[in-house]
């Protein structure tokens, strides 16, 4: 072999190696409670992609309130994938920025919502204010806690889960309107998400109830103890699905289409679901929904297609400014 | 008898206490109970006025992170983006000046108030490492554009800057027209070039001990500024080292000593390159070059400054050489002369703050009602320019010319505010001619030492 020939094979053998180790960074942008959730995923993916590439994935996680950090994704926040509270939030990624495509929802099964939760709530040991159902958040003295609809996703559900009472139990939307409008005044502090909301109830130990998510709520009681906090079940919640999708604008901007589908595909898996589970997300996968079935309490749920005709109508009777939310807490 | 009555008197005592007692206790417990719901009602309200406030606290921080900042000042108005990355600035510069020439044999129309400058100058950051200059002066006969350039910062190591600029030789020419010494900077400023067309690379090196600046720039004749044309395909290259070696050793007296050289090297063939004319420092030329001079060849500068400042104390002093090819006319005889000039300038702040190169910043305003009257400062400087002998009489007039100015200036600020401030100068300049010169110069204002006074009411932010 001539020298020039053992050069280039060299040089060859170099660039491979460098090329061969790359260290690739994603930002995913999420909504308040999924902290714990993406922190176990992220190592699990990572695990996952180091093994199946050889590449070191490093992502870095965002946090807030589901509509805020939508609006921060609109505003530049260079985020690869979005996994927040619920499709209109996604929806608003496409409207205002064409960040991606408008049927981003097919691109992932089951409508790209890996995992599901519903609401509950999370009152103080003892229940000393007996709270069983949703009427009881109306009675008088009775302190809610539940974050902002017009900033948080996890807000615009627990609205929605008590209209979707209110409407099944007295038969109208004027019905479920005016309840949904009582139980807002028994609400001292609209925190701007979920977390916040958390924090409200639990560490500054406001309220009597909080309105919460199903994992947010397992959480409290992990964390906090099950000597303090008790979970109550209502007779109706929603289903809430909770999105995830690549932005598209910005994976193709920074060269990491490939590893963002990945990551967002991995949350199908088995590993993916388990993690899902473990986190008090209700997984779709069903090997995994069985594993955790007794962690999860059932309950009627009723959907946002079925009951309100989507997200796209709901956002716009009830939360786009001048919505009948505005409407209830103006009063 | 006495008994039973004290044992009727004990029971009925024992009774009404007993009765109290049963009748008391659960009227204080009741109220006990409302006490307690009204004490947990209270801190429950407590708690939600905490955290409320608390929640308004993050949303006015979240909000401050996006929301853009107006400063106002008088440094200037500034516009930020929330995150500092972007800005632009703007700020002006007024001097009014009044002049008045003493003992100067009548005849010179020189004693005048004019509009020295008014410039409005833009100044702006882009993605944090971007940043421009646009200076306009609005002060002369017509409108300028002083400066116009932009820089790209690498690090504090190393940036690059292009476009108009003021060429890194003169130590006084460079420091800010609002903060030197006296009104006019002295008559060394003649033989170093003012503001060129060019690029340059700058920055600071060993923890901002160093100061570097070395640059290619079209090249000028002494004192000139560029009229944004070139006249020639030759270039100038300029450099700059300046030293503050115990800028670090605070309470050293040396701690605010700089010291350091410029030089300039090209080559100029140009009619207008090297015939700017030599000012004193009530600003009357006292030497040109003939009309016919031409630049033909290499030209250099070599410039030893320094720069002292203790407390309230400050001096600074420049010595330059400025070599030139000229030829008297195109086909005339070559040949390079070498100009000189130096000075020495210094200041004493009265009212204590400290000298600066960037300006004295008073501790109070003036504010009569208050009392207050911002900060006052003397200062003094001796200069001296040398033409060469050998400029007479083929390239410039002995008859019209002085070839030696010797200057001495005594003046009084008045710093109001940070923005505003009054100053007072005295002048005395001296001229020596060429022993080909006549007894009596032919330019008027060269018969006499001139003796001017100069005051100017400035306005800088």
């Amino acid at each position: 072999m001539k020298f020039k020939t053992l050069l280039l094979v060299a040089l060859a053998i170099a660039t491979g190696s460098v090329a061969g180790a790359k260290t690739i960074e994603l930002l995913n942008v999420s909504y308040d409670p999924t902290r714990e959730l993406y922190t176990d995923y992220n190592a699990a993916f990572a695990k996952y992609w180091k093994a199946k590439t050889g590449d070191d994935i490093v992502v870095k996680q965002s946090h807030g309130g589901s509509g805020k950090q939508a609006r921060s994704l609109i505003d530049g926040l260079q985020g690869d994938v979005a996994t927040l509270a619920l499709a209109a939030d996604i929806d608003a990624l496409y409207d205002n920025a064409k960040l991606l495509p408008a049927d981003w929802q097919k691109r992932l099964p089951n409508n790209s919502t890996p995992y599901t939760s519903t609401i509950v709530f999370l009152v103080r040991k003892g229940n000393p204010k007996a709270i069983k159902d949703w009427n009881d958040l109306v009675k008088p003295g009775v302190s809610v806690v539940t974050p902002n609809p017009k900033t948080s996703g996890g807000a615009r559900w627990n609205y929605l889960a008590a209209w979707a009472y209110a409407k099944h139990r007295d038969g109208s939307d004027d019905a479920a309107k005016k309840f949904v409008a009582a139980l807002f005044k028994n609400v001292p502090v609209l925190d701007s998400g979920a977390r916040g909301s958390t924090t409200t109830f639990v560490q500054r130990a406001i309220g009597d109830v909080a309105i919460s998510w199903e994992n947010e709520a397992f959480l409290a009681l992990k964390e906090f103890g099950a000597d303090k906090f008790e979970i109550v079940v209502p007779s109706l919640s929603i289903l809430a699905e909770p999105p995830v999708a690549i932005v598209d604008k910005v994976v193709k901007k920074k060269g990491t289409t490939e590893v963002a589908k990945g990551y967002l595909e991995y949350l199908y898996s088995d590993e993916g679901q388990d993690i899902a589970g473990r986190n008090f997300y209700r997984p779709r996968n069903p090997s995994a929904a069985t594993k955790y079935a007794n962690v999860f309490p059932q309950l009627q749920l009723v959907t946002i297609d079925a009951e309100f005709g989507g997200w796209t109508s709901a956002q716009k009777t009830h939360f786009a400014d001048g919505g009948v939310f505005d409407q209830i807490y103006a009063k | 008898m006495r008994n039973f009555t004290i044992i009727r008197r004990t029971a009925l005592v024992a009774a009404l206490a007993l009765t109290s007692t049963a009748f008391a206790e659960p009227a204080d417990a009741a109220d006990l109970l409302a006490l307690r719901e009204q004490v947990r009602a209270l801190e429950q309200q407590l708690k939600i006025i905490s955290r409320q406030l608390e929640i308004k606290e993050e949303a006015a921080t979240a909000a401050a992170a996006t929301t853009p900042k107006i400063t106002v000042n008088d440094k200037g108005f500034t516009l930020a983006s929330p995150d500092g990355a972007n800005s632009i600035k703007l700020r002006g510069l007024v001097q009014l000046d009044s002049r008045l020439f003493f003992s100067d044999g009548g005849g010179v129309a020189n004693n005048a108030f004019i509009l020295r400058r008014a410039r409005l100058i833009s100044e702006g950051q882009l993605a944090k490492n971007y940043s421009f200059q646009l200076v306009t002066d609005f002060g002369g006969s017509s409108v300028i554009i002083q400066d116009a350039n932009f820089t790209v910062a690498i690090d504090k190591s190393l940036q690059f800057k292009f476009g108009k600029f003021k060429s890194p030789v003169g130590l006084e020419l460079l420091q800010s027209d609002s903060w030197t010494f006296f009104n006019e900077r002295s008559i060394v400023t003649n033989l170093v070039p003012n503001r060129d067309l060019g690029v340059q690379a700058s920055g600071d090196l060993f923890g901002g001990r160093v100061n570097y600046a070395a640059g290619v720039f079209n090249g000028l004749g002494d004192g000139a500024s560029t009229t944004n044309a070139d006249f020639d395909n030759e270039k100038d290259v300029v450099g700059r080292v300046i030293a503050t070696p115990f800028k670090n050793d605070a309470g050293s007296p040396v701690q605010g000593l700089s010291f350091g050289v410029s030089a300039s090297s090209g080559r100029e063939k140009t009619a207008s390159g090297r015939t700017a004319g030599y000012k004193t420092d009530g600003q009357q030329t006292f030497f040109t070059y003939a009309a016919t001079t031409i630049a033909d060849g290499r030209n250099w500068r070599v410039s030893p400054q320094l720069d002292y400042r203790l407390g309230a104390f400050g001096a600074i002093g420049e010595y330059v050489v400025s070599g030139i090819n000229v030829r008297p006319s195109p086909t005339g005889l070559k040949t390079e002369l070498q100009n000189k000039a130096w000075q020495l300038a210094a200041g004493y702040v009265l009212t204590g703050e400290d000298s600066s190169y960037n300006g004295v910043s008073p501790r109070t305003n003036f504010d009569w009602s208050a009392g207050t009257w911002g900060a006052f400062e003397i200062v003094a400087r001796y200069a001296a320019v040398k033409v060469d002998d050998a400029a007479f009489p083929l390239y410039a007039a002995a008859a019209s010319n002085a070839d030696r100015a010797k200057a001495f200036g005594l003046g009084f600020n008045w710093y109001l505010s940070k923005a505003v401030a009054f100053k007072i100068d005295g002048y005395q300049t001296r001229f020596g001619f060429s022993p080909l010169a006549p007894a009596v110069p032919t330019t008027q204002i060269l018969r006499q030492k001139e003796q001017a006074f100069l005051s100017r009411f400035q306005l800088s932010f």
